[in-house]
Order: structure tokens, then C-alpha cells, then sequence
């Protein structure tokens, strides 16, 4: 089987602190995969060693075909990502991030698709006004629209749901269960375990940067058992191990 | 009520160690006092060309500059550090979640600022000269004095700053009026007295003859100036968004013609709402190299004919060099890593930015050459000045990559920093020196300068980008 993402025996190491540690997995195409952990588990870093922001400390990991170690530009070109912290430039409106965006990726219809983001995450009111005045909401709905304006292959976002309200979540939800029914995939680092359970298709658990599990949601379901209390009952476990 | 105060301090000094750790930053002023004391040494060797008097100048108006570089430092300080670090804050800003006025907390940060930055700066270099004194035969009370006006130079580079931008803040319209009517002054002084204005500067008048009546009157003034800042804050913040027409996509047909257009556009409009563009034009290279010009026209006499102009020339390119951190401290890699965006790619941008802004240093050398007689000599000094600031620009991107701003307190970047430019420097002023048309060989800086931005380029992108 091929895999659209696979890490090989990951590892992050800042000084004495390992963010991760050995981790592997594989993402199938198709895919809503979701990266599961307690706040400082190591999803972030994760992530950003998975689309070329850091350097892993040992391990390899191939995206889209691509090793991101040696290509991380490559990598970047071909997937959509939405950092958990980082924000739109300060200076830039929403519609002028959004060009900028469609100018460093070369994407031709770009204002077409800004005007499509724009309706669909109902923020048109705001896209004549600076990113440092945008509420955290319409923040991350324009972090949300950049990492998705290209179609790309495959999105790793972090925390994507976190700022939005309960009827954004919803709309955000159901976007991303119908970009996966496309055929994209999708990895999205999450610790909101109803979400995660409600639109993934498989799952993996981090815990203080190891793996604890990967499989798929289904196997739960089988089992009649709920994400959260699988989730809590083998963190729990760790913890005490 | 000195919480605040006392949280400030450790915060700045949570900064620095944080950036270069706490060992490298505590041997910032070490580094200081070490040149003073060293310098020391070589002063009788500097008096056989140039009188201690005239030295003594040129270190006022060095601390002068420095007084005016933190201030205009400081009240950009919240926007850089959210850009740089991501959701990090100032507790001058955060501070106004407590029941304090904006003017209570604005007054405890310029308080902060004064007695930090002179621990870090002013102190050491004034206890280097102090240390060194019985050695050199300087009088113990020369060196107390110096120490003094040293304070006071640097007390008002940074009250006026402060002053100037509270003003700035208000109405640009009566900053424009303040700063033409002190020019005007100036004039009308150097007119009646046919003395060089620069010579009525308060701490160098008590340098060369200390007196109480001036000293209480300089402090009086400092006073004045803090204490009118602090009354005519009003809090940057309004709360109300902003909103504004495009002008990314028009800009970006414009700079079609240039590498990277995308992060040039979006540079050139960073530096623009931002208000950096007239503010740093202002604060950062205009006031500063106007001020310069009083201080080192005192020195003529000991500079061969046409030698000001070429001097001048080289010190704005230092300062034009520095046009580099404007174009990178309000973002880290931070917000490009979603993008496919090298760190190197994000240099050349850079880059191409510092280069249009690199317009201003050469129109304000020409108009310099021409105001000051030396049309004649405006060709070369203008290559002069542009060849330094590039060359002491690629310098600063091989030491410090997109992080100019933080990395000048690390020591080994710093004195890296000083030995490559000023050895540059000693040999391109002595060539000016020799003679005007010889200037323009200083077009040779652009050749090292080229590959020190290689050089960068190759390293900065083999480490982990900073602003994770």
C-alpha cells in the first residue's frame, strides 16, 4: 500500500527535552487523520517537522512522495498548513494576505477563489481591515482559507477549530468531512476529542512525544467504545507508567 | 506600586538572556567596559592627531545617537516582539488589563529604559575610562565627569526621542513645526555667536567647564522633556479596526521588475502603515545624521579639504546599513513556514527592500553635498555611502540572518561586526582622504558584500528558521 505521509522513527530533541521520540506512521490517501494529545505532547512540533519547519533530530519522513528533510520547499508547495500560532502579517488586509498568498503560490484565480473563502467562512465584512484588528475568530478563519485556497493534495493543520464558535465548527467540521470524501487527505493535530471523533477516519495518540496508538476510528466504533474515554484511560495509563 | 518597575527590568532582562543566553548577555557590558578601558590607553596615541577635546565630542555625540536608537527601539517595542515571538507582549502593553493609567505604565517604561539601558551602555564604558585613569595620567575627576556627560548625552538622545514621538504621535503637524523651529534656532545661534551650534550642547558645555547652574538647568530641561512626553501619551491601541483599500496587488504589478515582487509588495507596505517609513526616516536617520553633521563639521581642521563630506558619506552609510532592521523586525520566518518560502528566499527580499530604501541615504548625501559646497564631490560621495551601507549591510546578514535587531546584544556578533566594518572603514576613509575621486574604488565594498549574503543565504537556511 502506498502511503501520501509516512514517518519513519521520528525524533525532536530542544536541549534536554524530547519533544518526540520515535515516532512512526502512515497516512493513507483519503484520509481524515487525526493527531491526538494533552496539551505539550509533541503534536506541533509534529507537525512542523512533517512540512519541513524544523529539522527532525533523527528519523525521515516522506510527504507526497517528497523527503522533507532534503525538500522542504517542495513540500510546502504541494500541502496546505495552518501553524497553531502564527498569525496573518500585521500590516496586510484579509483580501491583501489572501493575494499574497495566490502570489508567492502562483495560484492564477486567486481573488475568484478569495471571494469564495470569503462568502463561505462569512467574513466578507472584514476584508478591507488590517489583520491586526481581526478578532482571533476571523484570524483563523483566514489562517483556515490560506492553507486551503490551492485545493492541495494533502492540509496539515494544527488546532484549526480552536478560535471558531460552535456554528463555525460546525461549517469547518462538514468542509473538511467533504474535502476528504474528494479524495484529498487531510492530518489535522487536535486535542477537542468530540471533533476528532465525530469527522476522522483514523486516529493517532502522542503522549509526552510517544506514540501510544494509531488505528482506525472504526475499530472503536466496533467496540462500542467512545475516543475520549479510549483517549483518557491510555494517557492515564502513561502517566502512571 | 514598584511591582511594575521592578517587573519591566526583569522582563527586558528575560529578553536578552532568553535571546543569546544568560552568560553571552552578561557579557554584553563586560565587552563595554572593555573597550572603554582598552581605548583608554590609546588615547595619547588618538591626541597626537586629534586634541582630546575634539574626541571628547565625538563620544557625546555617539551617546547622543544611542540615546536616540533605544528610544525609537522602545515604542515600536510590542508590535516587533508579537512579530518576532509570536504571541509574546511587553508588560507595557499587557500592563493595561490593571487598574493602572496608561500614563503610569508609560512613565515606569521610560524609567525602565533610562536606568536599563544605562547599566548596559553608559556604565561600563564610563567605568572602563574611570579604571583606566591612574594609568593614563587622566584625572580621576576628568573621568567622574566624563561618566556625567556621557549620562546626560544619553539622557537626551532618549528624552528627545521620546518627546518627539509622543509629539509625532499627536500631530505630525507640530512635530514639523517643533523640529523647523529648533532648526531655526540652531541657525539663529550659530549666526549671532558665529560658533557651531553643536558646541551649546548641554553635557559637552559641562564637559569642557563644569558649572552647577548648567548642570541644574540640563537636568531641568531633561525634566521638562520627560515630563511633557509622559503627560502627552496617549496609548497607541484605539481599539477600532482599521480598514483600508488594497494596495498589495498594484504594488505588486509595480515591483514586477524585481526579484520576489510578492515580499517586496508586502515589505514595502509593512514599512508604510506601519509608520516606519516616516517615523525611522525620521527617528532613525534623518534627526541622528543631522545632528552628526554639527558635531563632526567641529572637526574640519583636522580633516584634509573636502574630508567632511566623505566622513559624513561613510557614517550615513553605517546608519543607512541599519535600514536592514527596519525591513526585518516586524516578522520572523514565522508566518512564511506555510508557505513555500526558503529562509534564503526571504533574505533576497529583504534585501530587494533595503535596496529602494537605500533612495534615501543617496538623496540626502547629494543634498548634504550640495547645501555643505561640495557638489563637485556628490558622485563620490554618494557611491561612498551606498558602498558602506551595502557592505555593512551583507556583514549584518551573514552574523545575524532575519534577526538584526536582537542579535546585536550577542557579544561575538557584535565585535565580529565591528572589526569587519571598521577595518572598512579605516582603510575607504584614509583612500577619501587622499583624495575625493579616489572615493569612488569604495564601489569594491560591493564585492565582499555579495558574498557575504552568499554566505548567509548557505547559512541561514541550514538552521531551524528562528520565531517557533
Amino acid at each position: 500500500m502506498t502511503f501520501i505521509l509516512e514517518a519513519k522513527e521520528l525524533s525532536k530533541q530542544f536541549g534536554d527535552v524530547t519533544a518526540v521520540n520515535t515516532v512512526s506512521l502512515a497516512v493513507k490517501e483519503g484520509a481524515l487523520y487525526g493527531l491526538l494529545g494533552p496539551n505539550g505532547s509533541g503534536k506541533t512540533t509534529m507537525i512542523k517537522m512533517l512540512t519541513g519547519q524544523i529539522r527532525p533530530t533523527s528519523g525521515s519522513a516522506m510527504v507526497l512522495g517528497l523527503d522533507v528533510e532534503k525538500d522542504p520547499v517542495g513540500v510546502r508547495a504541494k500541502v496546505g498548513i495552518i501553524p497553531e500560532q502564527e498569525t496573518p502579517p500585521s500590516f496586510l488586509t484579509a483580501q491583501e494576505y489572501l493575494d499574497f498568498v495566490g502570489a508567492v503560490r502562483k495560484i492564477p484565480d486567486i481573488r475568484e477563489k478569495a471571494e469564495w473563502w470569503f462568502d463561505f467562512l462569512e467574513f466578507r465584512d472584514k476584508k478591507n481591515v488590517l489583520c491586526k484588528d481581526l478578532s482571533r475568530g476571523t484570524r483563523q478563519k483566514l489562517m483556515f482559507a490560506q492553507a486551503f485556497v490551492h485545493e492541495p493534495a494533502l492540509a496539515l493543520i494544527d488546532e484549526p477549530l480552536i478560535n471558531f464558535d460552535p456554528i463555525m465548527q460546525d461549517v469547518v467540521k462538514e468542509y473538511l468531512a467533504g474535502y476528504a470524501k474528494k479524495g484529498k487527505t487531510i492530518f489535522i493535530s487536535t486535542h477537542i476529542l468530540e471533533i476528532a471523533e465525530e469527522i476522522c477516519s483514523e486516529f493517532a495518540i502522542l503522549h509526552k512525544g510517544n506514540l501510544l496508538h494509531t488505528g482506525p476510528v472504526s475499530d472503536l466504533t466496533a467496540r462500542n467504545e467512545h475516543l475520549s474515554s479510549f483517549f483518557l484511560s491510555l494517557v492515564r495509563k502513561d502517566r502512571h507508567a | 506600586m514598584l511591582e511594575l518597575f521592578k517587573n519591566m527590568v526583569r522582563e527586558e532582562w528575560r529578553m536578552h538572556s532568553t535571546m543569546f543566553g544568560s552568560l553571552s548577555f552578561a557579557l554584553f557590558p563586560v565587552m563595554i567596559f572593555g573597550i572603554a578601558f582598552m581605548s583608554s590607553f590609546l588615547l595619547p596615541l588618538m591626541r597626537s592627531n586629534l586634541p582630546a577635546g575634539e574626541i571628547a565630542i565625538l563620544t557625546h555625540a555617539s551617546f547622543l545617537m544611542l540615546g536616540f536608537m533605544v528610544g525609537a527601539f522602545g515604542l515600536l517595542g510590542n508590535e516587533v516582539m508579537n512579530r518576532r515571538f509570536g504571541q509574546a507582549s511587553l508588560l507595557a502593553y499587557s500592563a493595561r488589563s490593571l487598574p493602572l493609567s496608561g500614563r503610569f505604565i508609560f512613565f515606569n517604561f521610560v524609567v525602565k529604559d533610562l536606568i536599563y539601558y544605562f547599566f548596559l551602555w553608559v556604565f561600563p564604558f564610563g567605568l572602563g575610562y574611570i579604571l583606566a585613569s591612574p594609568f593614563t595620567g587622566v584625572p580621576l575627576f576628568a573621568a567622574l565627569l566624563l561618566l556625567l556627560t556621557l549620562t546626560l548625552s544619553f539622557l537626551s538622545g532618549l528624552c528627545i526621542v521620546f518627546f518627539l514621538s509622543t509629539v509625532y504621535s499627536r500631530s505630525r503637524a507640530l512635530l514639523w513645526l517643533i523640529v523647523l523651529l529648533t532648526g531655526a534656532g540652531w541657525g539663529i545661534i550659530s549666526a549671532v555667536t558665529g560658533m557651531n551650534p553643536a558646541l551649546f550642547f548641554p553635557p559637552l558645555l559641562l564637559y569642557v567647564s563644569f558649572s552647577y547652574p548648567t548642570f541644574i538647568l540640563t537636568c531641568a530641561a531633561l525634566a521638562a522633556l520627560f515630563a511633557v512626553s509622559v503627560s502627552l501619551f496617549d496609548p497607541l491601541e484605539t481599539g477600532q479596526s482599521r480598514e483600508v483599500k488594497n494596495s498589495f496587488s498594484p504594488l505588486l504589478k509595480k515591483l514586477s521588475f524585481l526579484p520576489n515582487p510578492p515580499l517586496a509588495a508586502k515589505d514595502m507596505i509593512d514599512l508604510y502603515r506601519s509608520g516606519s517609513v516616516v517615523g525611522q526616516t525620521l527617528f532613525s536617520f534623518v534627526i541622528p545624521l543631522a545632528v552628526i553633521w554639527f558635531f563632526l563639521s567641529l572637526l574640519t581642521p583636522y580633516f584634509p579639504p573636502h574630508g567632511l563630506i566623505f566622513l559624513y558619506a561613510i557614517v550615513a552609510g553605517v546608519i543607512a546599513s541599519t535600514m536592514y532592521t527596519w525591513v526585518t523586525m516586524f516578522d520572523s520566518f514565522g508566518p512564511y513556514a506555510c508557505l513555500p518560502v526558503r529562509v534564503s528566499t526571504l533574505i533576497s527580499g529583504k534585501l530587494t527592500t533595503f535596496s529602494l530604501l537605500q533612495l534615501v541615504p543617496a538623496v540626502f548625501i547629494a543634498g548634504a553635498a550640495i547645501v555643505s559646497g561640495e557638489a563637485a564631490n556628490l558622485i563620490p560621495a554618494v557611491v561612498l555611502c551606498l558602498a558602506v551601507s551595502f557592505y555593512a549591510a551583507g556583514i549584518m546578514v551573514w552574523l545575524t540572518g532575519l534577526s538584526p535587531n536582537v542579535l546585536v546584544y550577542d557579544v561575538k556578533v557584535l565585535f565580529i561586526y565591528l572589526v569587519l566594518v571598521g577595518i572598512a572603514l579605516t582603510i575607504f576613509t584614509a583612500v577619501a582622504f587622499a583624495g575625493p575621486v579616489f572615493a569612488l574604488s569604495s564601489v569594491i565594498l560591493l564585492l565582499p558584500a555579495w558574498l557575504f549574503v552568499q554566505k548567509a543565504k548557505v547559512k541561514w537556511d541550514a538552521v531551524d528558521p528562528a520565531g517557533f
